[in-house]
């Protein structure tokens, strides 16, 4: 070929390289991106927030964004959250909340960016991000009206806690259905009544997330039998509510309405009580006392006997961007960094059950529940959880929180002798149908 | 000196308002400017914020629905609710029991700090420390003291044989216990009131009263008490105001509960607008309770005039 020919040729063939590359460099993902970006984000106290503030020094040196880390009690968070996204303000960039529980209205209220085209995106998102390695009932809980408003960042729900030494010095059963645990607890006082025997959450809008599954395996529901009205006056749900405040008025400490999960781990930890019924998230906490490992056994709440039920509560926090954050497209990093599948391999270090299905299957997950007996039995409780759990444990109504409030008053009603069962079940019922 | 003040009135005797010297009044215009600062920050973060809170309590304003005007709609909604009488009842009784409390053990400290000669401004010192602590430690302590099963109260009590209490955690006890920890908390502040008030009163009525007869416990009760009047209603003012808005305390130690046996009006309030994101139901209780406190500080203002001396 002619020299000029072939340079010619040469020429062209580098140009058409170099053009057709430029839209592929154009959207080629960089970590750096955002490099002096700075980050307000606010969550609230949890194991996961705690490990991942631990970890932020590693987002900033990998990004170059520095993040403003706000940590606050539940309650308290969701008041700040509350009194700057409704004053549409742009102070916060990500945030954390409970999609199950104030999801729908924060949707309505407009708070949650929505994620759909950042995940789409391929300049925003890392090659490696799956979002269909979270399973696919956690997106539906985070997707309102076709907008995935948040990414899932643990998978959580209440499990039974029992000390295996108490109950093998007492000669008694593990209790194999949900009706057998009244009847342990009645054993084991009587066994050794120094020995604390049942703890469980007695604060009013903490109830209903630990009796939830008396409810439901006693063959009970908070809706009635088409779903539209409260159910909490049908017979079997009084059953499983009059468990749960029995155990607490009868076996509970003294002081029990006043006593949420700090409480029961602290009881727990200290060898104080034979058994609950508290959150997956409190396991690493509850290691961290001295003979827990070798002596404290978990597995699902038992299911009902009669009715042969076992219907877990399992749901997950998920991490949002506000739709008011100016930085959208930073706080995006961060988020995709902080669910990503290397943060949670991380994660399950510290006890935060990944809800990434390629995480809890992986081997670090697998390396890290093998070490002890007491970490696979939390391992496999979750897994049954994430299988059969469900998120839903309120009367028909968007006003979520209200019906925890309702439900939890009557409950420590009952506890406190005031009412039986059936009239604080009923009264309630009552009150929850004006929510709707 | 005296006839200086006095001479303008003495000019102007049928009342006629005096004409200002010329220059003053263009003076005063010229100056004028000045006042904007404060009164901007008054109205962007006192009147403005209360006609918000005002405009919004006449909505029915919650999260994730367009605002609806309801009138009066929610303060009669207000009436109607048992959780709401129920915070309006504990919030007085809690009221009434704190402020006896308090104004009681406050004068009676008051009086023996006034006759401490040897190291009062040491006593004066730990006296003001219950009242410069934090709501939240003040709470976080209420709950470790009288936990009932590790608290030191009850392990006190048991000393004496008495069984454990539920203070905080039984519907009978907890506004009692509640009004306790508030009383510990702020009575050294009415008793510093008082100490001022006592070393303010003229020696020559005490004198008098010494000359009569009248001593020991008559001179306090016909002499000391009616003098301290003033000072006791300004103690009531200054607590009123804070006890009718009791939050912290609740809010750390028992949430409301148990049940809603110390839910107050302001917890109430904290429920529906932060929890619920009830805004418009919020902020009619939130305007409702200031109505109450307004009232009664009146109520006390006037009683001040009244036992002045």
């Amino acid at each position: 070929m002619n020299p000029v020919i072939r340079t010619l040729a040469l020429a062209c063939a580098t140009s058409g390289a170099v053009l057709l590359s430029a839209p592929a460099r154009a959207q080629s993902f960089d970590w750096k991106h955002f490099d002096g970006e700075t980050l307000n984000v606010l969550l609230n106290n949890h194991p996961w927030s705690n490990a991942i503030r631990d970890l932020a020094p590693e987002f900033s040196a990998k990004t170059g964004i520095k993040l403003r880390i706000e940590l606050l009690n539940e309650d308290p968070q969701r008041a700040r959250l509350g009194t700057l996204l409704q004053a549409k303000s742009s102070d916060i960039d990500v945030f954390n909340s409970l999609q199950i529980r104030e999801g729908a209205v924060y949707a309505k209220a407009g708070w949650y960016a929505d994620l759909t085209p950042f995940v789409s995106n391929r300049a925003l998102t890392a090659p490696d991000f799956n979002l269909e390695d979270f399973g696919e009932g956690l997106r539906k809980t985070a997707t309102f009206g076709g907008k995935l408003v948040a990414l899932p960042i643990n998978v959580e729900g209440p499990l039974f806690y029992w000390r295996s030494d108490i109950f093998a010095k007492c000669k008694v059963e593990v209790p194999a259905f949900l009706e057998d645990i009244p009847l342990a607890a009645a054993k084991l006082k009587a066994c050794d009544a120094g020995q604390g025997v049942w703890a469980s959450r007695g604060v009013r809008n903490a109830i209903p997330y630990a009796m939830a599954s008396f409810v439901f395996n006693s063959g009970g529901d908070f809706k009635s039998a088409d779903k539209k009205q409260p159910g909490l006056c049908q017979p079997k749900t009084i059953t499983g509510l009059s468990m749960y405040a029995d155990l607490l008025k009868n076996y509970g400490p003294v002081g029990a309405t006043n006593q949420s999960f700090p409480q029961v781990v602290e009881l727990l930890g200290q060898g104080k009580i034979a058994m609950t019924h508290e959150s997956s998230n409190e396991f690493s906490n509850i290691m961290k006392y001295p003979g827990r490992e070798g002596d404290l056994q978990i597995k699902v709440l038992p299911k009902g006997r009669d009715s042969g039920i076992s219907k877990p509560v399992a749901f997950g926090f998920g991490l949002s961007i506000s739709e008011y954050s100016k930085k959208k497209e930073a706080a995006w990093y961060f988020v995709q960094w902080a669910t990503s599948a290397e943060v949670e391999t991380k994660l399950v270090a510290k006890g935060v059950a990944p809800p990434r299905t390629s995480v809890f299957a992986g081997p670090a997950m697998k390396n890290w529940a093998g070490e002890k007996p007491v970490r696979q039995q939390w391992a496999d409780a979750l897994r049954e959880i994430s299988r059969t759990g469900t998120g839903d444990y309120a009367s028909p109504t968007d006003r979520v929180p209200e019906t925890r409030e309702i439900i939890g008053r009557a409950v420590q009603e009952v506890v406190l002798g005031q009412k039986t069962a059936k009239e604080a079940a009923c009264a309630a019922d009552i009150d929850l149908a004006k929510l709707q | 000196m005296k006839s200086i003040v006095a001479a303008p009135a003495a000019a102007s005797p049928a009342g006629i308002a005096q004409r200002p010297h010329p220059g003053l009044g263009q003076r005063s215009l010229s100056l004028a400017w000045m006042m904007w600062p404060a009164v901007s920050f008054v109205g962007a973060m006192i009147v403005f914020p209360l006609a918000y809170a005002v405009w919004i309590s006449l909505y029915d304003a919650s999260l994730g629905a367009e605002p609806r005007f309801v009138g009066l709609g929610n303060y009669l909604g207000l009436l109607r609710d048992p959780e709401f009488r129920n915070a309006f009842k504990v919030t007085w009784l809690l009221y009434a029991a704190a402020l006896a409390m308090q104004l009681v053990l406050g004068t009676w400290l008051g009086v023996v700090l006034n006759g401490v000669r040897w190291a009062r401004n040491l006593v004066c010192t730990i006296a003001i420390t219950p009242f410069m602590l934090p709501p939240v430690v003040v709470g976080m302590m209420a709950m470790v003291l009288l936990d009932p099963s590790v608290g030191i109260v009850n392990w006190l009590i048991g000393l004496i044989g008495m069984p454990p209490q539920l203070w905080l955690a039984h519907p009978t006890w907890v506004l009692a216990s509640v009004a306790l920890v508030d009383t510990w908390q702020w009575a050294p502040f009415v008793a510093l009131l008082v100490l001022g008030g006592l070393q303010s009163l003229p020696v020559s009525v005490f004198e008098a009263a010494e000359v009569d007869g009248v001593i020991g416990w008559r001179r306090f009760v016909f002499v000391t008490l009616p003098l301290l009047g003033p000072t006791l209603l300004t103690a009531a003012v200054l607590r009123s105001v804070d006890l009718l808005r009791f939050f912290d305390l609740v809010f750390i130690a028992t949430r409301g509960g148990p049940g809603n046996a110390s839910t107050t009006m302001n917890m109430y309030a904290y429920q529906q607008g932060f929890e619920f994101s009830r805004f418009g139901w919020a902020s009619a209780s939130m305007i409702t309770l200031s109505l109450v406190v307004l009232c009664t500080v009146v109520v006390f203002a006037r009683l001040r005039r009244a036992v002045s001396w």
